[in-house]
């Protein structure tokens, strides 16, 4: 009997070892790059020396009734900093006023366009421009899906580039200049590039434009910024820096345009769409036995709101694990395939450790372990063990990505800021990191039943996150 | 046993370094807001006097010349003619050039590129530039003390350059088009002759074609040679090179053009055929109306869009098509003409 109890307790510990591990190494490979980051020119010589030669881009905006804020978004993305772009916003099928809106703010007409059909999306209905405003085309059409909006803007884009983003999002304004900078280091190698997202909730909006970083008082919010410090700052820059970058955040990505459509655009029936393309890229491209480079970049900015209610971020979570399940479910012939080389070992490794075992593992290591330490199966140094790889470890790998943030990028501008996130850091581990994994468990579930809705993303706006 | 508690222990040690290493850096912050304090006065002393182009009484002190150096390089691209001049001389005699010649071995990539930028526009520190930063480690540092070295008509050689930098080797960065094209401005000649240096990579003869095309500083007739010479390679730069004879819409390039409408490659028939719209070539009206019906959307638009730039000819041709019994070729030749409201 003591021996079974050990033996869970192991598998417990082992599995939770080996994530803390890489976690380290994820750690200490962002650390190299940020410090070894390529040096980028400031302000007006940025500009001087990058339009000259940055690729057009298209902005594929998918929007799905966003009437109270559609106009706005425009707006802010129509002022972005980059030479050449278009804002291609793709109505997918509101049925609020999304569509008219645009129309009448803008003053847009309908108009003709020949598009690609290379990849596939719901009907669309019409096109919308007006001369006095060349960069914008909003493209109306049945409702699909993101995946089916975004495969509409691919196909109607005359760009070798775009960039996949959210209507609702607010990209910093000199992002698409710095995110397409591998695509003027590397032209020939590189095929998609993902910048960091970060959390406006709380921070001072005006026009359109982050004007003042600022902490939510939201707890959930909070625990929030430390999360995507983590996914972005460590795992991504990380991932990245190693060449086996798994996931591109489907709120600011730029992509090689026909390096997708050979891969069939978005993929549909999958609520996992952003990480599906990437790993389709890598598998297009290990198939083709061509070099290629999918990167992240630390410095562009694409600021979203998080959800500050339980029952939405419950959802939010439960839908990402059951998307990176999907993904995983779909290319698992990619696991530790030597044909995919360190995508294959590395990526999905990954994959199979943190977001496909982790979950389950440790919600049973949290029921097993005390009890079978309660019924004197297991000795102290077991309950130890299992308490130092749960929040132990947990603590450290937060705080020390806090200190990797104000090292290398400073982005906090006040000392109490960084205090509140080391606090945050510390008791997130106890009861959210729990919760956490709950929401995951119910991704499997869902994910075992085939539930393929996104549920519903109730958003504030960012009117309501302007702080006072 | 012995290693549970080791690993709990382990654990324990790291948490704590951790949680020291946040306050150490909460208590740097804390003092660092202090002398930003101090530099934000200095700052402020220092900023109008500078953009006037006058010596500041500050002082030679460590701070004036750091917040000097700082300021120069935001204020330097934001200034043209005279007022850099006076910028240079005013930043010079704060020390501010002191500083940054010492910032271009600053162990950060970062503080060197920008040390190198700015400091490219004091005649006088030129040649540091070129000694330190176009033999920096980092190859984002040589292509930015390069770009702005040759931005300020101060760059060496053109061959020497490209060599140096590894252009078209280890060098594949866009910017090189940039940095030909500001060459081009100071010594046309030497740029030129890179496309007859028979070791340069393709990729470096190219970016020093774009650059000409742009330019008309050298006769076209050689280069447009070369380029159709190049365009009948089989390189992955063909499209760039048919882009570059569009641009330049020579009749030389014409019957690489016309060539180039029959690849086998459709990245090549699609170039080629804006190159064919962009140099008003009306001979390629027949083969444009056939690649309305490319198996490949981006001939087919190019095709359409090529058409409806060559005249009465290219239009007639998209009418005809509009009407073609061939489904592929209908649709892009309608869509081509409705989209323009030709329809």
């Amino acid at each position: 009997m003591t021996t079974s109890a050990e033996a869970i307790a192991l598998v417990v510990i082992v599995t939770g070892l080996l994530q803390v591990a890489f976690y380290i190494v994820q750690l200490v490979f962002a650390a190299f790059a940020l410090s070894n980051r390529p040096p980028v020119p400031r302000g007006a010589t940025l500009w001087r020396r990058y339009s000259d030669q940055a690729p057009p881009i298209s902005l594929l905006a998918p929007a799905f009734n966003e009437e109270l804020t559609v106009v706005e978004s425009v707006r802010s993305l129509l002022a972005l900093q980059y030479p050449d772009f278009e804002v291609l916003l793709i109505n997918d099928g509101s049925k609020d006023g999304t569509l008219v809106r645009v129309i009448k703010e803008f003053g847009l007409e309908r108009v003709e366009r020949y598009v690609d059909d290379k990849v596939g999306h719901a009907r669309i209905r019409g096109f919308y421009a007006s001369p006095a405003l060349p960069r914008l085309l909003v493209i109306d059409k049945e409702n699909g899906g993101k995946a089916d909006a975004l495969n509409a803007g691919i196909n109607a884009c005359r760009t070798s580039l775009f960039c996949a983003m959210d209507a609702d999002s607010i990209l910093e304004p000199d992002a698409l200049l710095r995110v397409v900078r591998p695509f003027i280091d590397e032209p020939n190698l590189t095929v998609a590039a993902g910048g960091t997202i970060r959390i406006a909730n709380g921070c001072t909006i005006d026009s359109g434009r982050v004007t003042e970083v600022r902490l939510p008082r939201n707890f959930l919010a909070l625990v929030q910024i430390m999360e995507y410090l983590r996914a972005f700052l460590m795992a991504r820059l990380a991932l990245g820096k190693m060449q086996v970058l798994t996931v591109i955040s489907g709120a600011f990505g730029l992509f090689k345009r026909q390096r997708v459509v050979e891969v069939g655009g978005y993929s549909h029936g999958t609520v996992g769409e952003d990480m599906e393309l990437v790993l389709k890229l890598h598998r297009h491209m290990r198939d083709l036995k061509q070099p290629y480079r999918i990167d992240f970049i630390a410095e562009p900015v694409c600021w979203t709101e998080c959800p500050e209610d339980a029952r939405v971020l419950g959802r939010q979570r439960s839908r990402w694990q059951r998307g990176a399940l999907e993904c995983f479910a779909k290319h698992k012939a990619m696991c530790f395939n030597p044909r995919y080389g360190r995508i294959g070992f590395i990526g999905f490794g990954q994959i199979l450790l943190v977001d496909v075992i982790g979950p389950l593992v440790e919600i049973l290591g949290y029921i097993l372990v005390p009890l079978l330490y309660g019924l004197g199966l297991l000795a102290l140094p077991w309950l130890l063990a299992f308490l130092s790889v749960t929040f132990t470890f947990g603590v450290f790998v937060s705080v020390a990505t806090l200190i990797l943030e104000e090292v290398q990028l400073r982005r906090f501008p006040r000392a109490r800021e960084i205090a509140i996130l080391a606090l945050i850091a510390v008791i997130e581990n106890f009861g959210y990191r729990q919760l956490s994994n709950l929401w995951r468990l119910q991704g499997w579930w869902q994910f075992l039943r085939k539930q393929q809705s996104w549920g519903t993303m109730t958003r504030k706006g960012f009117g309501g996150a302007t702080a006072a | 046993m012995t290693t549970l508690v080791s690993l709990w222990d382990f654990s324990l040690l790291l948490c704590s370094v951790a949680l020291i290493g946040v306050a150490g850096l909460l208590l740097a912050r804390v003092i660092t807001e202090g002398s930003a304090r101090r530099r934000e006065e200095m700052r402020r002393k220092l900023l109008p006097a500078m953009i006037r182009g006058e010596t500041p009484d500050v002082g030679n002190s460590k701070l004036a010349r750091s917040v000097a150096a700082t300021l120069t390089l935001e204020l330097a691209e934001l200034v043209r003619g005279t007022d850099r001049e006076a910028l240079v001389t005013a930043a010079t005699a704060t020390g501010a050039a002191e500083e940054l010649a010492r910032r271009l071995r600053s162990r950060t990539a970062q503080d060197r590129l920008v040390a190198a930028e700015a400091l490219a526009m004091f005649p006088d520190y030129a040649p540091a530039v070129t000694k330190v930063a176009l033999a920096d480690p980092s190859p984002d540092v040589r292509l930015g003390a390069a770009l702005a070295l040759a931005q300020e008509g101060r760059a060496p050689p053109a061959g020497e350059l490209v060599r140096k930098l590894g252009i078209g080797t280890s060098e594949n960065s866009l910017l090189m088009v940039s940095l030909m094209r500001d060459l081009v401005k100071t010594d046309p000649q030497a740029v030129e002759a890179l496309l007859y240096d028979l070791d340069l990579p393709d990729a470096a003869k190219l970016a020093a074609t774009d650059a000409l095309a742009e330019s008309g500083a050298v006769d076209h007739a050689p280069l447009v040679a070369w380029m159709a010479e190049a365009a009948g390679e089989d390189s992955d730069l063909q499209p760039r090179i048919f882009r570059a004879l569009g641009r330049l819409g020579h009749p030389a390039g014409h019957d690489a053009i016309l060539t180039g409408l029959d690849s086998a490659s459709w990245q090549v028939r699609a170039s080629a055929s804006e190159a064919a719209g962009r140099s008003a070539l009306k001979a390629a009206v027949p083969r444009l109306a056939e690649l309305l019906d490319d198996d490949e959307w981006w001939v087919r638009f190019r095709a359409g869009e090529a058409l409806a730039r060559l005249g009465s000819a290219g239009r007639l041709a998209l009418h005809r098509a509009a009407i073609d019994p061939a489904p592929t070729a209908r649709a892009a030749a309608k869509a081509t003409l409705a989209e323009r409201g030709l329809a």
